[in-house]
């Protein structure tokens, strides 16, 4: 059966895992890849069915302690090495905003801001963000106020379906800290890589370039 | 071109008519709006399903005992495990998948797993484990001992005698007799129409298939609470969902409670059950009913839901010298995979008024994925063909398209009575507003130069009828009102629309109703969120209970302490024989680069009359989004197979070249309004009505540009540079 298995591994795609660790080696020159540290422990989680899940696949996945920061709170946590971020934030820290369309690196519905640039978190393994600071969708409002941008995406009706929205949000929300004033253009560029199937692509540019000039440290022109 | 007539206008009411931010808008924008991979259920299992790598073949053996072994493993099923669960409302076409008796007779039953598999991405077998990590694993333990079995991919070549046989009747889809037969229609005397033609073209038009590709990937959770299953799914319809897994399974609908919150998408193929539900249900009724989510990937999702079918289609038009219709023929085929989900049908030939026509359309089996219902379901497919014939005609003729359109396009007369007309004044505000005179090339591909541009429209009627829903409306003492109806949104807001109805027919604001949506088990019959009749339907059945909740009020005073009134309606609307259409006009300008065959739409002008526009800003953006899904379609979208092996080639956003915020032009919208005293308000329908003129528009403006008919979706950048060399 190991003997079949190999072989069938051998002809099927290249796991995710596989890719990303290649993408990594790649990478590793100039990004933070943090050092495997082999298989720990058990985790932290208050919900029973997923700890009991993890536990009974410990012996089998290496995982390694990180420390990142989401949204401003600081979490310490046993991630298994094959977790991507998407991963660790919707089924371990019940951030469920950002979405997964094609867990491939091709709707952009994933993204979120690591260190403040737009990644897809699908496409990004959660050992990596060991020591960084993510933001998603549940991170954008303050005091209980939608960003002006959000703001803008309920006025111009940039949502249909919504299912976009939160990556939608997260890209143009680090364009508008870059660059507070983009131009249309700019703006769809920004966001080339955030697919919408409803092609409500006309109002989420109008909502994006209303909100310009508005988010903190990005307003002060 | 006709002096310009003033356009009808309604009068702005209280909260109708007023653009209208959604009421669940700051669900959407923060992350809050939980969609159903959104939700962990206590003790949750994950699923993952094992499709067909084959586009034919038989299973010979199939050994889970890997799988099973699997630590972490809690369920493994099969076609051996569940030989009997047939997908009913996946097996028969057309407004059929809502007849049990269809259902039961049809000879091509569409099982949860068959054996044979019939296209690549058909489920073989499903597994539920702690995580999907685990499932994704034993996946891989399932051994199969397969025999490839000849496949046939072409539509044509489907119905050649020696073609590898599908099904045992043939290649042909089975009507409602089982009889492998093909739609046909006949009206008048085509061949007289013929021999009295000064000229006859003759042209043959291929389009490509084209998924839904909704954002959300199909997820599904179900589990049991006694005898009763509960399904968290992304439907477009909760009622329809109900009946049709209640059938497949053996129960009855109030053993099925179906849950849809948000939705990631409709787009059409949503209306009813998918067998996933089934696999899920199935999976938590073996681990003792805990609930299990089956979650598909792109991949799963792409090649094993459905999209728009793929057509070749061989046209005759009959035309006078002086532009004068005398017959059509369209023979077409229309593909549909080895299940027949939806009808194959074809439209647009019937916007033209001509006395002589005959439409032949085979819906044809093939070992490509299985097609289906995409938003205007026969429409642009339909539509793109015959508006070139028309538009060609035209420049042959020596006539302005504008004025054969005005010419040809279908009016009332004694027989076909509408409820309102006003498709020439859609034609002519279009025409004005996009400053057709200045933008059209009399002489096509006339631009000096390599970049050359050019204009091209399409016009259209589309169904807006009256029919039967339901509504129940609620008030208590505090004053609140809450509408239960059972829709879901899946992107137009179909829940604010309902507010606004309630709120305008009662007279209150819309901050004092509350709408309860997306439960089978809280909200009554709806007709689902397809074929563009949520608002004119269920907003109708709204309004009629608004009615008798006032006349309530009016007898007994609003409801003291605990007390509260309550209304319902089912009215069962008729326009008496009349005809009620949604009409629209597209005039679109293109740029092609005739150096790198690239097309870029340069203006693109909508001009649509949807009765009365109950909430502006999201109808503008329903026309909007549906004519650059039009133009992906026009110049994008295909689901290309290696003809060797039947391995689709293109399976996903990417593949498919899906336009992106860097492919749309800006889309200007103008809504001619009128009330016709039918739907709530006259409101008509929008949703469907903005993508069926795209790819023909865009398809003629290409022409008008250089001068070359292209005849098959899409027109790529290859395809210009083939036809230009």
């Amino acid at each position: 059966m190991a003997e079949e298995r190999e072989r069938k591994s051998a002809t099927t795609d290249l796991t995710r895992r596989d890719f990303l660790e290649g993408s990594a080696a790649a990478l590793a020159a100039t990004s933070a890849t943090p050092a495997l540290l082999g298989a720990a422990g058990s985790g932290d989680w208050a919900d029973v069915a997923v700890a009991r899940a993890v536990r009974e696949q410990t012996q089998a996945a290496p995982s390694t302690p990180i420390t990142l920061t989401v949204n401003g709170t600081e979490h310490r946590i046993d991630v298994e090495d094959r977790w991507t971020l998407n991963e660790l934030l919707r089924d371990h820290l019940d951030l469920t905003g950002s979405k997964i369309g094609c867990n491939r690196g091709e709707c952009g519905a994933c993204t979120v801001l690591l260190d403040g640039e737009p990644i897809y978190s699908c496409s990004t393994l959660a050992v990596w963000a060991d020591g960084r600071a993510v933001r998603t969708v549940e991170g954008l409002e303050r005091d209980g106020e939608v960003s002006f941008l959000q703001q803008a995406f309920i006025d111009f009706n940039a949502p249909q379906c919504g299912f976009c929205t939160p990556g939608q949000l997260m890209t143009a929300t680090a364009l508008l800290e870059r660059n507070p004033y983009p131009n249309a253009e700019e703006v769809r560029a920004a966001l080339a890589g955030n697919l919408c199937r409803c092609s409500n692509y006309n109002a989420i540019v109008e909502a994006v370039m209303a909100a310009a000039g508005t988010l903190p440290g990005g307003g002060a022109q | 071109m006709s002096p310009r007539q003033s356009a009808p206008q309604v009068a702005p009411l209280s909260t109708v008519g007023r653009d209208t931010p959604r009421i669940d808008a700051y669900e959407r924008v923060t992350g809050r709006a939980t969609y159903t991979g959104d939700l962990h259920l206590p003790g949750m299992l994950y699923a993952r399903v094992l499709r067909s790598p084959y586009p034919h073949a038989r299973i010979r053996s199939i050994d889970v005992s890997g799988a099973r072994a699997l630590a972490g493993v809690r369920a493994v099923i099969t076609h051996e495990t569940h030989p009997d669960v047939v997908y009913g409302s996946g097996s028969i076409a057309g407004g059929r998948q809502y007849s049990d008796a269809a259902k039961d007779m049809t000879l091509h039953k569409r099982y949860m797993f068959d054996n044979p598999v019939r296209h690549v991405g058909q489920p073989v077998a499903a597994v539920a484990a702690v995580d999907r990590h685990v499932a994704e694993e034993a996946l891989e333990l399932i051994d199969i001992d397969w025999e490839e079995l000849p496949f046939v991919l072409d539509v044509e070549e489907a119905l050649e005698p020696d073609a590898p046989r599908i099904w045992p009747e043939g290649n042909i889809g089975l009507d409602f007799r089982n009889e492998p037969q093909p739609m046909t229609s006949m009206q008048g005397d085509p061949a007289a129409g013929f021999a009295a033609a000064n000229h006859v073209f003759e042209d043959r038009y291929t389009t490509a298939f084209v998924q839904d590709a909704q954002m959300e990937p199909r997820t599904t959770i179900a589990h049991w609470e006694g005898d009763k299953l509960i399904l968290h799914t992304p439907t477009q319809g909760i009622s329809n969902c109900r009946h049709d897994n209640a059938k497949d399974l053996g129960l009855e609908d109030h053993q099925v409670q179906v849950v849809c919150r948000y939705m990631g998408g409709g787009f059409g193929d949503k209306n009813g059950s998918y067998y996933f539900d089934l696999i899920a249900a199935m999976l938590s009724r073996e681990v003792g009913g805990a609930p299990v989510m089956v979650e598909l990937t792109r991949k799963d999702d792409w090649l094993g839901t459905h999209g728009r079918w793929h057509t070749v289609q061989d046209l005759r038009v009959g035309v006078t010298d002086d532009g004068t219709l005398t017959a059509i023929e369209l023979r077409a085929h229309s593909g549909m995979g080895p299940y027949l989900r939806r009808s194959g049908s074809l439209s647009g030939i019937d916007a033209y008024a001509c006395s002589n026509v005959e439409r032949v359309i085979y819906p044809v089996h093939t070992n490509r994925m299985v097609s289906g219902n995409f938003r205007g379901p026969s429409e642009p497919q339909g539509y793109f063909p015959i508006q070139s014939m028309m538009d060609g005609i035209a420049y042959d003729l020596g006539m302005d398209p504008v004025d054969f359109a005005l010419k040809n396009m279908l009016r009332p007369t004694d027989e076909i009575r509408f409820t309102n007309y006003t498709l020439d004044q859609c034609i002519e505000r279009g025409a004005d507003l996009f400053d057709w005179p200045s933008r059209w090339r009399p002489e096509p591909g006339s631009d000096p130069g390599p970049v050359k541009r050019g204009a091209g429209m399409s016009f259209m009627m589309f169904r807006s009828g009256v029919g039967p829903s339901s509504a129940i409306l609620r008030v208590d003492s505090s004053g609140r009102f809450t509408a239960f109806v059972g829709v879901t949104d899946i992107g137009p807001g179909a829940k604010t629309t309902m507010a606004m109805i309630a709120a305008e027919e009662l007279g209150v604001p819309l901050s004092m109703i509350d709408v309860v949506w997306g439960d089978t088990d809280r909200c009554p019959y709806s007709v689902g969120e397809s074929g563009s009749r949520t608002t004119i339907m269920t907003g109708y059945a709204v309004v009629e209970a608004a009615r008798d909740l006032k006349r309530q009020i009016a007898d007994r005073g609003m409801p003291q302490g605990d007390a509260v009134l309550i209304a319902s309606a089912t009215p069962t609307p008729s326009t008496q024989g009349m005809r009620r259409n949604c009409f629209g006009a597209h005039f679109v300008e293109v740029e092609v680069d005739t150096e790198l065959g690239r097309t870029r739409v340069t203006k693109y002008v909508a001009v649509h009359e949807s009765g009365r526009i109950l909430n502006p800003l999201p109808a503008r953006d329903q026309i909007r989004g549906a004519a650059i899904q039009g133009i992906g379609q026009a110049l994008h979208e295909d689901l290309l197979y290696d003809f060797r092996n039947g391995q689709p080639l293109t399976a996903g956003y990417y593949g498919a070249r899906h336009v992106t915020h860097l492919d749309v032009p800006e889309i200007e919208v103008t809504f001619i309004e009128d009330d016709d005293g039918f739907g709530p308000f006259g409101a008509k329908t929008v949703g469907e009505a903005g993508i069926i003129l795209a790819p023909s528009a865009v398809a003629n403006a290409i022409f008008n540009a250089i001068g070359v008919r292209m005849k098959d979706l899409p027109i790529t950048r290859a395809r210009i540079l083939e036809a230009l060399a």
